[in-house]
């Protein structure tokens, strides 16, 4: 079975769980799916077993303490500890995906916001190659690393007692707000230079319909 | 950590190979054996990492496939190099029991001892 089928049946079968063994498992879960560089097939896999063998005990009026310890911390470390680490060509698979997504949305809303805007004023359609290649990169790494220091902070504060949420959403907030200055700010002095070409919106809005539509196939393995 | 839980878990691996040895088995199944035949001082989640490691270095395999009851499960079997770790671990386990038996047990009549 493939790993989003897993994560479907994973997430239905969650719903059978007592509130108390749902939260420690929940916890076990967040931490195992936020270290990112596992190999996201076997995580799911043994994240799977642990579910079933939790319902099962449940069954028999056991909690999830009683089976998987006292430490979650502990053991979710243990487990970590011995999971294969994500083959690169799955990894390369997974980045091609999210930034097939990433231009997809990026076109789409161009596309529509053109559209929008020449009802009323006069817009030019034309592109920059080099200015744009310049803010899509700045707009990739900021997502990327966005994604790394949120799960980053998800995973640190899970089974840390002392770390507050209102610190970890600011911390969130904050890069989120310097990320989206400077690709603002990058937008503002770069100036237009270099060759360019006209990109209506219908092409706009065509091109990321396929990317959005590619980066769906990819994530539903069919490509 | 308990001197008898330490001792387990130095022989974990090859008490989960045993078992595994006999028959085709699932997760919730192995722990059951494991407590079954006495080893009640294993928590049951621990077969969880022992398995995770037995599959990363080759010496068993898992299978997802239908269980009795339905739904799919984990089933783990032994590869060739499994087979032959149990064997290496079982000869070792003599090696230091049948000793360590005649030491501490002191001349009590063990089936053991020859």
């Amino acid at each position: 079975m493939k790993a989003n089928e897993l994560i479907e049946q994973n997430n239905q079968k969650r719903e059978l769980l007592t509130e108390e063994n749902e939260m420690y498992y929940s916890k076990l879960l967040m931490y195992i799916r936020t270290k990112l560089s596992l190999s996201e097939q076997q995580s799911e896999e043994v994240l799977m077993e642990m579910l079933d063998h939790l319902l099962e005990g449940q069954d028999e009026g056991k909690s999830a303490r009683e089976i998987f310890g006292d430490d979650p911390k502990g053991y979710a470390d243990e487990i970590i500890e011995q999971l294969p680490t994500e083959e690169k060509r799955d990894m390369v698979k997974f980045l091609g995906q999210l930034s097939f997504n990433l231009m997809g949305w990026f076109l789409v809303i161009r596309g529509f916001t053109l559209l929008l805007f020449s009802i009323f004023v006069d817009v030019s359609d034309t592109v920059y190659i080099l200015p744009t290649i310049i803010i899509l990169g700045l707009i990739a790494l900021s997502v990327s690393f966005g994604v790394k220091v949120i799960l980053g902070l998800i995973h640190q504060s899970l089974f840390n007692e002392k770390s507050s949420e209102k610190k970890d959403m600011l911390k969130a907030g904050l890069y989120g707000a310097g990320s989206f200055a400077i690709i603002l700010a990058a937008n503002y002095f770069i100036r237009e230079f270099g060759p360019s070409f006209e990109f209506p919106w219908t092409a706009s809005l065509g091109s990321g319909g396929m990317l959005l539509l590619i980066s769906w196939l990819m994530k539903r393995k069919v490509l | 950590m308990s001197l008898r839980s330490q001792l387990l878990k130095g022989i974990l691996d090859g008490c989960v190979l045993a078992v595994i040895e006999k028959e085709l088995v699932y997760g919730y199944e192995l722990s059951r054996k494991l407590q079954q035949v006495g080893l009640s001082d294993v928590s049951e989640g621990t077969i969880y990492p022992v398995l995770l490691r037995l599959q990363k270095n080759g010496l068993i395999r898992g299978v997802m496939k239908p269980s009795e009851s339905g739904p799919n499960r984990k089933y783990y079997s032994l590869t060739t190099a499994g087979e032959e770790a149990l064997k290496v671990i079982s000869e070792e386990w003599k090696q230091v029991s049948v000793p360590i038996n005649a030491l501490l047990w002191k001349g009590e009549d063990l089936h053991e001892s020859e």
